[in-house]
């Protein structure tokens, strides 16, 4: 009896080998079998199991198996035993059928989750249509922000860096209000003595300008000048 | 002055765009007095450069290129930045320079 296991799995593993390379149609399928690979890997050398993770990178994060298998089969002590081994499928195929489907936050054996969640692709390239990044809309709240803010305010060389860090976090926690989902924002703030000396600001991107926007605004008054320039870049 | 993810997982190395950035600058304006006719030439020509050799790295990213210049008058400057970004694959790098009459901050 002894004799006949190792070449039996050997067998079935070279079917599961084959069948996972089947398209993505027979996911199903393919779990329920990657199920039954995690039970054949005690026995068997671990770099078969290792060449069926590099394809699915988002689904199966490489500690999950032996958790699902060792939960799933506490009492079992030959996890080699042919009969034991249809159950194991069975169990696995349902489990990580719903487990898979929920998404990788889902944790099989109620063990709270470790590792860190893979999003999975949303295969979105452009924003939606009406959710750009309205640059005039951001200018406008920035200027009333500014006007409001610095009104009346003189330059202070020991308070000048701490008004210009100030003024760029309330400017891009302001603006992450009313941008559209999916944008980054970069916020810059220039704070500067008034002197009547020449500054020149010149910006230039390499973004994608249907959907990548930015914002001016500038104040002055006797005594300092301040300029925020807020980009909104799209995330794909 | 900064850049942004479009897709794969590199992250971003600001000690090569500093590197970069800072022979354009030397290349430009070094050794020149600040003129109030050449600086918007000069600015322009910094963010296009910068921005060609930063290109030339070949990451897969987006770029924003700032650049300040402002005539020494012992006036005060400070600038901020404040990002709303992915920290795993974006980050910016900034670049102070100075001659005799000038400040360029990149």
């Amino acid at each position: 009896m002894t004799t006949q296991q190792p070449p039996l799995s050997q067998e079935i593993l070279a079917q599961c080998n084959q069948q996972a390379m089947e398209p993505w149609g027979s996911r199903k399928l393919r779990q329920s079998r990657q199920g039954s690979i995690s039970t054949l890997r005690s026995s068997l050398s671990r770099d078969q199991q290792q060449q069926q993770h590099p394809r699915y990178p988002l689904l199966l994060p490489r500690g999950f198996l032996p958790i699902e298998s060792s939960s799933r089969s506490p009492n079992i002590s030959n996890p080699n035993s042919p009969f034991i081994r249809r159950d194991l499928v069975a169990l696995t195929k349902r489990f990580s059928f719903g487990g898979w489907l929920q998404g990788s936050r889902a944790s099989f054996s109620g063990l709270p989750l470790h590792q860190p969640v893979q999003l999975e692709n949303t295969y979105k390239t452009e924003p939606e249509k009406g959710c750009l990044f309205k640059a005039s809309k951001v200018q406008k709240l920035v200027q009333a922000m500014l006007d409001s803010y610095l009104d009346g305010a003189s330059y202070n060389a020991a308070s000048g860096s701490h008004l210009s860090q100030i003024l760029s976090d309330m400017v891009k926690s302001k603006v992450k209000e009313i941008s559209p989902p999916r944008y980054k924002l970069v916020c810059q703030v220039v704070v500067g003595q008034n002197r009547n000396q020449g500054l020149r600001v010149a910006s230039r991107c390499l973004w994608d300008s249907q959907h990548d926007d930015f914002a001016v605004a500038m104040f002055q008054n006797h005594s300092l000048f301040t300029l925020v320039i807020v980009h909104g870049v799209y995330c794909e | 002055m900064e850049e942004y993810n479009s897709g794969e997982e590199v992250s971003f190395n600001a000690d090569e765009a500093s590197v970069s950035v800072k022979e354009c600058i030397e290349g430009i304006i070094g050794g020149l007095d600040y003129n109030q006719n050449k600086v918007n030439q000069w600015t322009a020509s910094i963010v296009e450069h910068s921005l060609t050799q930063l290109v030339k790295q070949g990451r897969p990213f987006k770029f924003i290129v700032n650049c300040a210049i402002m005539q020494k008058s012992g006036a005060g400057l400070h600038t901020a930045n404040s990002c709303y970004w992915d920290t795993a694959t974006d980050g910016s790098c900034t670049v102070r320079w100075e001659n005799r009459t000038m400040y360029c901050v990149v």
